[in-house]
Protein backbone atom coordinates (compact mmCIF):
# COMPACT_ATOMS: atom_id res chain seq x y z
CA UNK A 1 0.00 0.00 0.00
CA UNK A 2 1.44 3.67 -0.92
CA UNK A 3 2.44 5.59 2.15
CA UNK A 4 0.37 8.68 3.00
CA UNK A 5 2.61 11.80 3.49
CA UNK A 6 -0.99 13.70 4.05
CA UNK A 7 -0.30 14.26 7.69
CA UNK A 8 2.83 15.98 7.32
CA UNK A 9 2.07 19.65 6.81
CA UNK A 10 3.97 22.21 5.54
CA UNK A 11 4.59 24.37 8.25
CA UNK A 12 6.31 21.68 10.31
CA UNK A 13 9.36 20.61 7.67
CA UNK A 14 9.61 23.93 5.97
CA UNK A 15 12.59 26.66 6.29
CA UNK A 16 12.04 29.29 8.97
CA UNK A 17 15.44 30.88 8.96
CA UNK A 18 14.76 32.17 5.36
CA UNK A 19 17.68 34.32 3.58
CA UNK A 20 15.68 36.58 1.88
CA UNK A 21 16.20 39.64 -0.24
CA UNK A 22 14.91 43.50 0.52
CA UNK A 23 12.95 45.14 -2.34
CA UNK A 24 15.99 48.06 -2.86
CA UNK A 25 18.62 45.47 -2.13
CA UNK A 26 21.36 46.02 -5.35
CA UNK A 27 22.20 44.14 -7.52
CA UNK A 28 25.72 43.03 -6.31
CA UNK A 29 24.20 42.05 -2.81
CA UNK A 30 22.35 39.39 -4.91
CA UNK A 31 24.64 38.56 -6.58
CA UNK A 32 26.67 37.91 -3.15
CA UNK A 33 24.51 35.75 -2.00
CA UNK A 34 24.53 33.53 -5.04
CA UNK A 35 27.94 33.17 -4.74
CA UNK A 36 27.80 32.24 -0.64
CA UNK A 37 25.13 30.24 -0.64
CA UNK A 38 23.95 27.58 -2.86
CA UNK A 39 20.17 27.83 -3.22
CA UNK A 40 18.83 28.76 -7.05
CA UNK A 41 15.88 30.70 -5.55
CA UNK A 42 15.64 33.71 -3.03
CA UNK A 43 12.50 35.77 -1.79
CA UNK A 44 12.15 39.59 -2.50
CA UNK A 45 10.26 41.04 0.63
CA UNK A 46 10.12 44.13 1.13
CA UNK A 47 9.78 46.30 4.78
CA UNK A 48 6.96 44.81 6.37
CA UNK A 49 8.75 40.95 5.03
CA UNK A 50 5.78 40.74 2.24
CA UNK A 51 7.09 38.60 -0.40
CA UNK A 52 6.99 40.59 -3.54
CA UNK A 53 8.77 38.28 -6.05
CA UNK A 54 11.64 35.69 -6.32
CA UNK A 55 15.33 35.82 -8.49
CA UNK A 56 16.52 32.59 -9.57
CA UNK A 57 20.08 31.51 -11.19
CA UNK A 58 18.27 31.75 -14.62
CA UNK A 59 17.65 35.56 -13.91
CA UNK A 60 21.30 35.75 -12.50
CA UNK A 61 22.56 34.47 -15.53
CA UNK A 62 20.45 36.68 -18.12
CA UNK A 63 21.82 39.65 -16.56
CA UNK A 64 25.48 38.58 -16.46
CA UNK A 65 25.21 36.82 -20.07
CA UNK A 66 22.98 39.54 -21.66
CA UNK A 67 25.75 41.01 -23.96
CA UNK A 68 26.50 37.56 -24.81
CA UNK A 69 23.64 35.60 -25.69
CA UNK A 70 22.11 34.84 -28.71
CA UNK A 71 19.64 37.61 -29.77
CA UNK A 72 16.23 35.80 -29.70
CA UNK A 73 16.76 35.29 -25.88
CA UNK A 74 17.32 39.28 -25.89
CA UNK A 75 13.67 40.14 -25.38
CA UNK A 76 12.32 43.02 -24.17
CA UNK A 77 11.29 42.42 -20.82
CA UNK A 78 15.09 40.81 -20.90
CA UNK A 79 16.30 44.25 -21.79
CA UNK A 80 14.98 45.85 -19.13
CA UNK A 81 15.69 43.27 -16.47
CA UNK A 82 19.48 44.08 -17.42
CA UNK A 83 19.04 47.82 -16.78
CA UNK A 84 17.67 47.01 -13.15
CA UNK A 85 19.88 48.35 -10.42
CA UNK A 86 17.68 46.56 -7.50
CA UNK A 87 16.15 43.59 -6.40
CA UNK A 88 12.97 45.07 -7.35
CA UNK A 89 14.19 45.72 -10.67
CA UNK A 90 15.35 42.84 -11.93
CA UNK A 91 12.68 40.03 -9.34
CA UNK A 92 10.15 37.92 -10.81
CA UNK A 93 7.02 39.55 -9.21
CA UNK A 94 4.13 37.07 -8.48
CA UNK A 95 5.77 34.04 -7.76
CA UNK A 96 3.83 30.58 -6.89
CA UNK A 97 3.80 30.11 -3.22
CA UNK A 98 1.88 27.81 -0.79
CA UNK A 99 0.26 27.82 2.58
CA UNK A 100 1.85 26.77 5.64
CA UNK A 101 -1.42 24.24 6.56
CA UNK A 102 -0.99 22.65 2.38
CA UNK A 103 0.59 18.99 3.13
CA UNK A 104 3.73 17.66 1.74
CA UNK A 105 1.98 15.56 -1.11
CA UNK A 106 0.34 19.21 -2.23
CA UNK A 107 4.35 20.47 -2.28
CA UNK A 108 5.53 17.39 -4.19
CA UNK A 109 3.09 18.10 -6.64
CA UNK A 110 3.30 21.43 -7.33
CA UNK A 111 7.18 21.25 -7.66
CA UNK A 112 6.93 18.33 -9.98
CA UNK A 113 4.21 19.63 -12.06
CA UNK A 114 6.02 23.12 -12.40
CA UNK A 115 9.36 22.15 -11.84
CA UNK A 116 9.88 24.10 -9.38
CA UNK A 117 12.75 23.83 -6.96
CA UNK A 118 11.97 25.67 -3.82
CA UNK A 119 8.44 27.27 -3.19
CA UNK A 120 7.60 30.25 -0.70
CA UNK A 121 5.64 29.35 2.05
CA UNK A 122 3.38 32.75 2.81
CA UNK A 123 0.22 33.74 5.59
CA UNK A 124 -1.56 36.54 4.79
CA UNK A 125 0.93 37.77 1.92
CA UNK A 126 4.08 37.23 4.65
CA UNK A 127 6.74 34.95 4.47
CA UNK A 128 6.77 32.63 6.29
CA UNK A 129 9.45 29.80 5.30
CA UNK A 130 10.43 28.30 2.36
CA UNK A 131 10.00 24.77 1.63
CA UNK A 132 12.77 22.58 -1.31
CA UNK A 133 12.65 19.76 -3.10
CA UNK A 134 15.67 18.47 -0.50
CA UNK A 135 13.45 18.98 2.50
CA UNK A 136 10.49 16.65 1.31
CA UNK A 137 13.11 14.00 -0.03
CA UNK A 138 14.74 14.16 3.53
CA UNK A 139 11.27 14.44 5.52
CA UNK A 140 10.38 10.90 3.53
CA UNK A 141 13.52 9.82 4.17
CA UNK A 142 13.54 10.23 7.47
CA UNK A 143 10.17 8.74 7.63
CA UNK A 144 10.90 5.47 5.67
CA UNK A 145 13.51 4.58 7.75
CA UNK A 146 12.29 4.95 11.14
CA UNK A 147 10.01 2.89 9.49
CA UNK A 148 12.38 0.06 8.30
CA UNK A 149 14.03 0.13 11.90
CA UNK A 150 10.73 -0.66 13.50
CA UNK A 151 10.07 -3.39 10.71
CA UNK A 152 13.58 -4.77 11.44
CA UNK A 153 13.70 -4.38 14.95
CA UNK A 154 10.36 -6.38 15.00
CA UNK A 155 11.77 -9.45 12.87
CA UNK A 156 14.98 -9.48 15.04
CA UNK B 1 -3.00 16.83 -48.55
CA UNK B 2 -2.11 19.71 -49.94
CA UNK B 3 -2.40 21.55 -46.72
CA UNK B 4 -0.30 19.40 -44.84
CA UNK B 5 2.67 19.74 -47.20
CA UNK B 6 2.16 23.27 -47.56
CA UNK B 7 2.46 23.78 -43.80
CA UNK B 8 5.42 21.64 -43.69
CA UNK B 9 7.00 23.86 -46.45
CA UNK B 10 6.11 26.96 -44.84
CA UNK B 11 7.52 26.04 -41.63
CA UNK B 12 10.53 24.17 -42.93
CA UNK B 13 11.56 27.73 -44.88
CA UNK B 14 10.18 29.74 -42.11
CA UNK B 15 13.15 28.17 -40.06
CA UNK B 16 15.79 27.77 -42.81
CA UNK B 17 15.26 31.87 -44.19
CA UNK B 18 15.22 33.01 -40.97
CA UNK B 19 18.13 31.34 -39.84
CA UNK B 20 20.09 32.42 -42.77
CA UNK B 21 18.79 36.48 -41.61
CA UNK B 22 19.50 36.03 -38.15
CA UNK B 23 22.65 35.15 -38.53
CA UNK B 24 23.18 37.84 -41.44
CA UNK B 25 22.92 39.92 -38.27
CA UNK B 26 18.60 40.75 -38.87
CA UNK B 27 15.63 39.79 -37.42
CA UNK B 28 14.01 36.07 -38.28
CA UNK B 29 10.71 38.00 -39.01
CA UNK B 30 12.47 39.05 -42.56
CA UNK B 31 13.35 35.46 -43.28
CA UNK B 32 9.65 34.40 -42.14
CA UNK B 33 8.45 36.98 -44.75
CA UNK B 34 10.62 35.96 -47.38
CA UNK B 35 9.58 32.15 -47.16
CA UNK B 36 5.78 33.38 -47.93
CA UNK B 37 7.46 35.44 -51.06
CA UNK B 38 9.47 32.31 -52.12
CA UNK B 39 6.30 30.38 -52.08
CA UNK B 40 4.07 32.58 -53.64
CA UNK B 41 6.96 33.03 -56.50
CA UNK B 42 6.75 29.28 -56.57
CA UNK B 43 3.24 28.60 -57.07
CA UNK B 44 1.08 28.66 -54.14
CA UNK B 45 -1.97 30.93 -53.67
CA UNK B 46 -2.85 32.35 -50.35
CA UNK B 47 -6.05 32.02 -50.95
CA UNK B 48 -6.93 28.95 -48.91
CA UNK B 49 -8.98 29.21 -45.83
CA UNK B 50 -7.29 27.08 -43.88
CA UNK B 51 -3.47 28.80 -44.25
CA UNK B 52 -5.75 32.05 -43.69
CA UNK B 53 -7.11 30.64 -40.41
CA UNK B 54 -3.65 29.35 -38.87
CA UNK B 55 -2.37 32.58 -39.55
CA UNK B 56 -4.88 34.67 -38.20
CA UNK B 57 -4.51 32.10 -35.22
CA UNK B 58 -0.44 33.54 -35.34
CA UNK B 59 -1.29 36.88 -35.18
CA UNK B 60 -3.51 36.07 -31.87
CA UNK B 61 -0.98 34.01 -30.77
CA UNK B 62 1.73 36.64 -31.29
CA UNK B 63 -0.31 39.46 -29.77
CA UNK B 64 -1.28 37.03 -26.70
CA UNK B 65 2.03 36.43 -25.99
CA UNK B 66 3.06 40.10 -26.08
CA UNK B 67 0.89 41.00 -23.50
CA UNK B 68 1.62 37.97 -21.49
CA UNK B 69 5.41 37.85 -21.45
CA UNK B 70 6.20 41.34 -22.31
CA UNK B 71 3.49 43.46 -20.46
CA UNK B 72 4.27 44.24 -16.60
CA UNK B 73 1.53 46.47 -15.18
CA UNK B 74 3.22 47.55 -12.73
CA UNK B 75 5.55 48.43 -14.95
CA UNK B 76 3.83 51.04 -17.11
CA UNK B 77 3.11 53.51 -14.05
CA UNK B 78 7.02 54.38 -13.66
CA UNK B 79 7.13 54.13 -17.40
CA UNK B 80 4.79 57.02 -17.86
CA UNK B 81 6.50 59.87 -16.19
CA UNK B 82 9.21 59.25 -18.59
CA UNK B 83 8.50 58.52 -21.68
CA UNK B 84 4.61 59.45 -22.82
CA UNK B 85 5.65 62.67 -24.24
CA UNK B 86 8.20 60.89 -26.64
CA UNK B 87 5.85 58.11 -27.50
CA UNK B 88 3.29 60.08 -28.17
CA UNK B 89 4.99 62.26 -30.66
CA UNK B 90 6.69 59.45 -32.10
CA UNK B 91 3.30 58.04 -32.83
CA UNK B 92 1.39 61.29 -33.89
CA UNK B 93 3.81 62.69 -36.54
CA UNK B 94 3.63 59.44 -38.54
CA UNK B 95 0.46 58.83 -37.87
CA UNK B 96 -0.52 62.12 -39.92
CA UNK B 97 1.53 61.54 -42.99
CA UNK B 98 -0.08 58.25 -43.06
CA UNK B 99 -3.07 59.32 -42.95
CA UNK B 100 -2.05 62.82 -45.30
CA UNK B 101 -0.48 60.33 -47.93
CA UNK B 102 -3.46 58.32 -48.16
CA UNK B 103 -5.77 61.13 -48.58
CA UNK B 104 -3.52 62.54 -51.61
CA UNK B 105 -3.64 59.20 -53.23
CA UNK B 106 -7.40 60.03 -53.20
CA UNK B 107 -7.97 56.36 -50.52
CA UNK B 108 -11.17 56.43 -48.38
CA UNK B 109 -10.76 57.99 -44.95
CA UNK B 110 -10.71 54.30 -43.56
CA UNK B 111 -7.96 53.51 -45.35
CA UNK B 112 -6.31 56.73 -44.81
CA UNK B 113 -6.88 55.77 -41.08
CA UNK B 114 -5.46 52.62 -41.21
CA UNK B 115 -2.25 53.82 -43.12
CA UNK B 116 -1.64 56.28 -40.48
CA UNK B 117 -1.94 53.37 -37.88
CA UNK B 118 0.32 51.22 -39.31
CA UNK B 119 2.62 54.17 -39.81
CA UNK B 120 2.27 55.20 -36.32
CA UNK B 121 3.70 52.07 -34.87
CA UNK B 122 7.34 50.36 -33.30
CA UNK B 123 9.26 47.40 -33.02
CA UNK B 124 12.00 48.19 -30.28
CA UNK B 125 12.98 44.17 -30.46
CA UNK B 126 15.03 45.03 -33.92
CA UNK B 127 17.38 47.85 -32.52
CA UNK B 128 17.87 46.00 -29.02
CA UNK B 129 20.62 43.92 -30.59
CA UNK B 130 22.07 46.86 -32.15
CA UNK B 131 21.56 48.74 -28.78
CA UNK B 132 23.37 46.10 -26.68
CA UNK B 133 26.24 46.03 -29.41
CA UNK B 134 27.24 49.06 -29.11
CA UNK B 135 26.64 49.28 -25.27
CA UNK B 136 24.15 52.02 -25.52
CA UNK B 137 21.14 49.56 -24.30
CA UNK B 138 21.47 51.29 -20.48
CA UNK B 139 22.31 55.36 -22.05
CA UNK B 140 19.39 57.49 -21.58
CA UNK B 141 17.72 57.14 -25.34
CA UNK B 142 18.32 53.43 -24.83
CA UNK B 143 16.14 53.10 -21.58
CA UNK B 144 13.78 55.44 -22.73
CA UNK B 145 12.95 53.90 -26.18
CA UNK B 146 12.80 50.48 -23.67
CA UNK B 147 10.11 52.01 -21.89
CA UNK B 148 8.54 53.70 -24.85
CA UNK B 149 7.71 50.59 -26.65
CA UNK B 150 5.43 49.14 -24.55
CA UNK B 151 3.06 52.18 -24.44
CA UNK B 152 3.26 51.87 -28.53
CA UNK B 153 1.97 48.38 -28.29
CA UNK B 154 -0.78 49.52 -25.70
CA UNK B 155 -1.97 52.79 -27.37
CA UNK B 156 -1.83 51.07 -30.58
CA UNK B 157 -4.02 48.10 -29.89
CA UNK B 158 -6.73 50.23 -28.46
CA UNK B 159 -6.52 52.87 -31.88
CA UNK B 160 -6.65 49.82 -33.53
CA UNK B 161 -10.16 48.59 -31.54
CA UNK B 162 -11.20 51.75 -32.63
CA UNK B 163 -11.06 51.56 -36.01
CA UNK B 164 -11.87 48.28 -36.71
CA UNK B 165 -15.20 49.29 -34.90
CA UNK B 166 -15.63 52.63 -37.20
CA UNK B 167 -14.53 50.35 -40.15
CA UNK B 168 -17.49 47.60 -39.34
CA UNK B 169 -19.95 50.98 -39.55
CA UNK B 170 -17.93 51.25 -43.00
CA UNK B 171 -18.52 55.34 -42.34
CA UNK B 172 -17.29 58.25 -40.35
CA UNK B 173 -19.93 58.02 -36.91
CA UNK B 174 -22.38 60.22 -35.96
CA UNK B 175 -22.43 61.53 -32.40
CA UNK B 176 -24.74 58.30 -31.55
CA UNK B 177 -22.25 56.21 -33.42
CA UNK B 178 -19.36 57.54 -31.44
CA UNK B 179 -21.18 56.79 -27.97
CA UNK B 180 -22.22 53.30 -28.99
CA UNK B 181 -18.31 52.63 -29.80
CA UNK B 182 -17.04 53.88 -26.46
CA UNK B 183 -20.15 51.70 -25.56
CA UNK B 184 -18.72 48.51 -26.61
CA UNK B 185 -15.43 49.31 -25.99
CA UNK B 186 -15.86 49.82 -21.91
CA UNK B 187 -18.72 46.79 -21.72
CA UNK B 188 -15.79 44.90 -23.54
CA UNK B 189 -13.18 46.40 -20.64
CA UNK B 190 -15.63 46.03 -18.35
CA UNK B 191 -16.01 41.81 -18.59
CA UNK B 192 -12.76 41.32 -19.30
CA UNK B 193 -10.82 43.01 -16.64
CA UNK B 194 -13.72 41.67 -13.89
CA UNK B 195 -12.59 38.20 -15.63
CA UNK B 196 -8.75 39.24 -15.74
CA UNK B 197 -9.09 40.69 -11.41
CA UNK B 198 -11.93 38.08 -10.37
CA UNK B 199 -12.47 34.86 -12.19
CA UNK B 200 -9.15 34.18 -13.59
CA UNK B 201 -7.15 33.99 -10.15
CA UNK B 202 -9.54 31.87 -8.58
CA UNK B 203 -10.02 29.65 -11.68
CA UNK B 204 -6.18 29.24 -11.99
CA UNK B 205 -5.98 27.69 -8.43
CA UNK B 206 -8.67 25.18 -9.45
CA UNK B 207 -7.01 24.26 -12.76
CA UNK B 208 -3.59 24.06 -10.82
CA UNK B 209 -5.56 20.91 -8.70
CA UNK B 210 -6.67 19.05 -11.72
CA UNK B 211 -4.99 15.85 -12.40
CA UNK B 212 -5.34 16.39 -15.96
CA UNK B 213 -2.36 16.84 -18.23
CA UNK B 214 -0.97 20.50 -18.92
CA UNK B 215 -3.97 21.59 -17.54
CA UNK B 216 -2.86 24.99 -16.31
CA UNK B 217 -1.02 25.44 -20.62
CA UNK B 218 -4.72 24.61 -21.77
CA UNK B 219 -6.36 27.36 -19.98
CA UNK B 220 -3.81 29.77 -20.61
CA UNK B 221 -4.42 28.80 -24.41
CA UNK B 222 -8.16 29.08 -23.79
CA UNK B 223 -7.82 32.67 -22.18
CA UNK B 224 -6.50 33.90 -25.10
CA UNK B 225 -9.05 32.18 -27.37
CA UNK B 226 -11.83 33.04 -24.82
CA UNK B 227 -10.44 36.69 -25.07
CA UNK B 228 -10.25 36.77 -29.08
CA UNK B 229 -13.87 36.09 -29.18
CA UNK B 230 -15.04 38.07 -26.73
CA UNK B 231 -13.47 40.98 -28.71
CA UNK B 232 -15.18 39.88 -31.79
CA UNK B 233 -18.77 39.89 -30.13
CA UNK B 234 -18.35 42.74 -29.05
CA UNK B 235 -17.23 44.03 -32.42
CA UNK B 236 -13.38 44.70 -31.74
CA UNK B 237 -10.82 42.49 -33.64
CA UNK B 238 -9.86 39.63 -31.93
CA UNK B 239 -5.93 40.69 -31.49
CA UNK B 240 -7.15 43.17 -29.63
CA UNK B 241 -8.87 40.81 -26.81
CA UNK B 242 -6.00 38.60 -27.28
CA UNK B 243 -3.46 41.33 -26.34
CA UNK B 244 -5.67 42.79 -23.35
CA UNK B 245 -6.29 39.09 -21.98
CA UNK B 246 -2.73 38.33 -22.45
CA UNK B 247 -2.08 41.41 -20.45
CA UNK B 248 -4.80 40.33 -17.56
CA UNK B 249 -2.30 37.17 -16.56
CA UNK B 250 0.52 38.40 -16.53
CA UNK B 251 -0.25 38.89 -12.26
CA UNK B 252 -1.25 35.66 -12.05
CA UNK B 253 1.09 33.39 -10.27
CA UNK B 254 0.30 30.29 -12.09
CA UNK B 255 -0.49 31.25 -15.40
CA UNK B 256 2.94 32.67 -15.23
CA UNK B 257 5.07 29.80 -14.00
CA UNK B 258 7.96 29.64 -16.32
CA UNK B 259 7.39 26.23 -17.77
CA UNK B 260 3.91 27.41 -18.81
CA UNK B 261 5.31 30.43 -20.44
CA UNK B 262 7.91 28.44 -22.28
CA UNK B 263 5.03 26.41 -23.93
CA UNK B 264 3.04 29.03 -25.03
CA UNK B 265 6.08 30.83 -26.85
CA UNK B 266 6.33 27.46 -28.55
CA UNK B 267 3.31 27.43 -29.24
CA UNK B 268 3.38 30.83 -30.52
CA UNK B 269 6.62 31.24 -32.04
CA UNK B 270 7.33 27.71 -33.14
CA UNK B 271 4.50 27.45 -35.47
CA UNK B 272 1.77 30.30 -35.63
CA UNK B 273 3.73 33.34 -35.79
CA UNK B 274 6.07 31.95 -38.47
CA UNK B 275 3.07 31.40 -40.16
CA UNK B 276 1.51 34.51 -39.75
CA UNK B 277 4.46 36.38 -41.08
CA UNK B 278 4.83 33.57 -44.17
CA UNK B 279 1.08 34.63 -44.78
CA UNK B 280 2.43 38.36 -45.20
CA UNK B 281 4.77 37.05 -47.56
CA UNK B 282 2.43 35.33 -49.75
CA UNK B 283 -0.16 37.73 -50.36
CA UNK B 284 2.35 40.52 -51.16
CA UNK B 285 1.61 41.37 -54.24
CA UNK B 286 5.26 42.05 -56.04
CA UNK B 287 3.82 43.43 -59.51
CA UNK B 288 1.39 45.75 -57.71
CA UNK B 289 4.61 47.11 -55.72
CA UNK B 290 6.57 47.63 -59.14
CA UNK B 291 3.56 49.96 -60.86
CA UNK B 292 2.58 51.86 -57.71
CA UNK B 293 6.40 52.57 -57.74
CA UNK B 294 5.84 56.77 -56.25
CA UNK B 295 3.25 55.54 -53.86
CA UNK B 296 5.98 52.75 -52.82
CA UNK B 297 8.95 55.10 -52.55
CA UNK B 298 6.86 57.57 -50.46
CA UNK B 299 5.39 55.41 -48.63
CA UNK B 300 8.92 53.98 -47.28
CA UNK B 301 10.09 57.39 -47.14
CA UNK B 302 7.40 58.92 -44.97
CA UNK B 303 7.25 55.89 -42.31
CA UNK B 304 10.66 56.20 -41.93
CA UNK B 305 10.75 60.10 -41.61
CA UNK B 306 8.02 60.18 -39.27
CA UNK B 307 9.32 58.14 -36.95
CA UNK B 308 12.28 60.05 -36.93
CA UNK B 309 11.18 63.35 -36.85
CA UNK B 310 8.32 62.25 -34.23
CA UNK B 311 10.97 60.76 -31.43
CA UNK B 312 13.41 63.71 -32.49
CA UNK B 313 10.88 66.23 -31.24
CA UNK B 314 9.45 64.13 -28.62
CA UNK B 315 13.13 63.45 -27.06
CA UNK B 316 14.18 66.98 -27.22
CA UNK B 317 11.20 68.37 -25.65
CA UNK B 318 12.11 66.21 -22.74
CA UNK B 319 15.79 67.84 -22.59
CA UNK B 320 17.47 65.28 -24.98
CA UNK B 321 20.48 66.58 -26.20
CA UNK B 322 21.03 66.55 -30.09
CA UNK B 323 22.51 63.48 -31.03
CA UNK B 324 20.62 61.65 -28.39
CA UNK B 325 17.43 62.86 -29.81
CA UNK B 326 18.63 61.55 -33.51
CA UNK B 327 19.42 58.28 -31.72
CA UNK B 328 16.28 58.13 -30.12
CA UNK B 329 13.99 59.01 -33.40
CA UNK B 330 16.23 56.68 -35.43
CA UNK B 331 15.69 53.51 -32.24
CA UNK B 332 11.78 53.95 -33.08
CA UNK B 333 11.93 53.96 -36.64
CA UNK B 334 11.48 49.89 -37.24
CA UNK B 335 7.98 48.28 -37.86
CA UNK B 336 7.43 44.45 -37.39
CA UNK B 337 5.21 42.40 -35.93
CA UNK B 338 1.87 44.62 -34.71
CA UNK B 339 1.81 46.85 -38.09
CA UNK B 340 1.77 43.89 -40.07
CA UNK B 341 -1.25 42.89 -37.88
CA UNK B 342 -3.36 46.09 -38.42
CA UNK B 343 -2.49 46.07 -42.12
CA UNK B 344 -3.35 42.16 -42.17
CA UNK B 345 -7.04 43.34 -40.55
CA UNK B 346 -7.16 45.64 -43.03
CA UNK B 347 -6.54 43.86 -46.19
CA UNK B 348 -8.48 41.53 -44.57
CA UNK B 349 -11.46 43.52 -43.79
CA UNK B 350 -11.35 45.06 -47.67
CA UNK B 351 -10.02 48.57 -46.47
CA UNK B 352 -6.52 48.57 -47.93
CA UNK B 353 -5.94 47.52 -51.57
CA UNK B 354 -3.05 45.01 -52.09
CA UNK B 355 -0.90 47.71 -53.45
CA UNK B 356 -1.27 49.38 -49.94
CA UNK B 357 -0.73 46.16 -48.34
CA UNK B 358 2.24 45.15 -50.27
CA UNK B 359 3.79 48.94 -49.98
CA UNK B 360 3.90 48.84 -46.31
CA UNK B 361 5.17 45.09 -46.46
CA UNK B 362 7.93 46.18 -48.21
CA UNK B 363 8.39 49.59 -45.95
CA UNK B 364 8.71 47.31 -42.51
CA UNK B 365 11.44 44.66 -44.43
CA UNK B 366 13.22 48.20 -45.38
CA UNK B 367 12.58 49.63 -41.70
CA UNK B 368 13.78 46.35 -40.46
CA UNK B 369 17.30 46.13 -42.51
CA UNK B 370 17.74 50.33 -42.51
CA UNK B 371 16.98 50.98 -38.74
CA UNK B 372 19.97 49.27 -36.84
CA UNK B 373 22.80 50.02 -40.13
CA UNK B 374 21.79 54.00 -39.01
CA UNK B 375 21.38 53.58 -35.45
CA UNK B 376 24.80 51.99 -35.73
CA UNK B 377 26.34 54.70 -37.87
CA UNK B 378 24.65 57.96 -35.73
CA UNK B 379 25.94 56.22 -32.31
CA UNK B 380 29.45 55.81 -33.42
CA UNK B 381 29.48 59.60 -34.50
CA UNK B 382 28.35 60.54 -31.56
CA UNK B 383 31.52 58.33 -29.89
CA UNK B 384 33.78 59.81 -31.84
CA UNK B 385 32.87 62.98 -31.69
CA UNK B 386 32.23 62.93 -28.29
CA UNK B 387 36.35 61.60 -28.00
CA UNK B 388 37.29 64.62 -29.73
CA UNK B 389 35.94 66.87 -27.24
CA UNK B 390 38.38 68.83 -25.54
CA UNK B 391 38.70 68.25 -21.52
CA UNK B 392 39.59 70.42 -19.21
CA UNK B 393 42.86 68.64 -18.55
CA UNK B 394 43.60 70.23 -22.39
Amino acid sequence: MPENYSDIFIKDIMTQDVIAVKEDDPVEHIFELFDKYHFNTYPVVNNEGKLKGIIDQDIMLEIIMFHHIHCTKQTHMAAVRSLGESAKEIMIPHPVTISPDANLQDAADMMLKHHINRVCVVENDKLVGIISKKSIISEVYKKKEAEWWSIYSCCC
Amino acid sequence: MEHILLLLLILFLAKVFGEIIERAGFPSILGEIFAGVFLGLLWFEPGGEVLSFLAELGAIFMLFTAGYMEVNINELRKASRLALTPTMFSMAIPFLLGYLLGQAFGFGFLASLFMGVAFSLTSIGVVVKTLIDLKYLSSRPGSVMLTSAIFDDIIGIFILAILVTIATMNQLPSGMQLLLIVVKLAGFMLIITFMGLKVYPWLFNLVHRMHVKEGIFAFVVMVALFSAYLAEVFGLHAVIGAFIGGALLSDIPFAKIESVQNKVSGLAYGIFVPIFFAFIGLSMNLGGVQTAGLFTVLVIVLALAGKLIGGFVGSKLIGFEFHDSLIFGIGMMPRAGVELVVIAVGKDMGIITDEVFSAIVLMVVVSVIVSPILLKFVIQVNKSKKQQLPTIKD
